[in-house]
């Protein structure tokens, strides 16, 4: 099943908006979006979580893919915009810790 | 009586969407707030991606039975499988701690079931697994 992803570059960034769910039914399409996105040679990624209802950990699977890959290149990923319940996922997970995770658009992108 | 959910899907993870519809459609009859529909919904998401890529070994016939029920301020969510015994309460191995370069993703999602759920119970019975989660309604 594939995923909806919006995709737009902001200043040196570019920045996805997976719509909808994102969970264990459409992560592998998330995944290779995402790591051809990383294979390509992208260094600055921002995932916008407000077109997002739903992640389980077969997504956050993909995001810690994601982070690992570009960290050993210098890279960063930085997530946004994430409502309350996907936040505290976050949270208890542990993700929070190794992932930045921004309030808004404008503050991910100082930091990515 | 409140509306309750029994539903027999196959061990498929295309089957979590149809699922989540029914879930929501529970909470809508029972009044259930919208974070506590996330929760179940997701740690359905975890289960049955566990049972389908760990429990099943290409089993034909695997299917997986959902009932929920609201009693007493509890909702109850009992969830069957008829693949090999597991039992995910006994599962403590998720890595929440460790930095970016070491982090494993390996049981985090039996982690967020557990850590969502009031009460998590675990039973073999009838050649089938049994996992019984209790969420208290009353809690915010």
């Amino acid at each position: 099943m594939d995923i909806e992803v919006a995709e737009e570059r902001d200043g040196g960034a570019l920045v996805l908006l997976p719509i909808g769910r994102l969970d264990s039914a459409n992560a592998r399409s998330f995944e290779s979006i995402v790591m051809e996105r990383v294979g390509s040679g992208e260094q600055r990624l921002l995932v916008d979580f407000s077109r997002l209802n739903f992640i389980s950990s077969s997504g956050m699977r993909v995001l810690l893919m994601a982070a690992k890959k570009l960290h050993a290149s210098q890279g960063k990923l930085v997530l946004c915009a994430m409502p309350d319940h996907i936040h505290e996922v976050f949270r208890i997970s542990g993700f929070d810790q190794i992932i930045p995770i921004r309030d808004t658009r404008e503050s991910a992108l100082a930091d990515a | 009586m409140a509306e309750e959910l029994n539903v027999t899907i196959p061990a498929r993870l295309s089957e979590v969407r149809e699922l989540s519809s029914m879930v929501e459609a529970f909470g809508d009859a029972n009044g259930l707030p919208d974070p506590k529909v996330f929760v179940i919904n997701l740690a359905l998401d975890e289960l049955i991606t566990n049972t389908v890529t760990h429990g099943l070994e290409d089993k034909a016939d695997a299917e997986i039975r959902i009932r929920m029920r609201v009693r007493a301020d509890t909702l109850i969510l009992v969830m069957e499988d008829n693949g090999q015994p597991f039992d995910p309460t006994r599962d403590t191995n998720a890595d929440v701690t460790s930095s970016l370069e070491e982090r494993s993703i390996g049981g985090l999602g039996l982690h967020l079931v557990k850590s969502f759920a009031d009460r998590v119970a675990y039973e073999f019975v009838g050649g089938r697994n049994r996992l019984t989660m209790e969420h208290d309604l009353t809690r915010a």
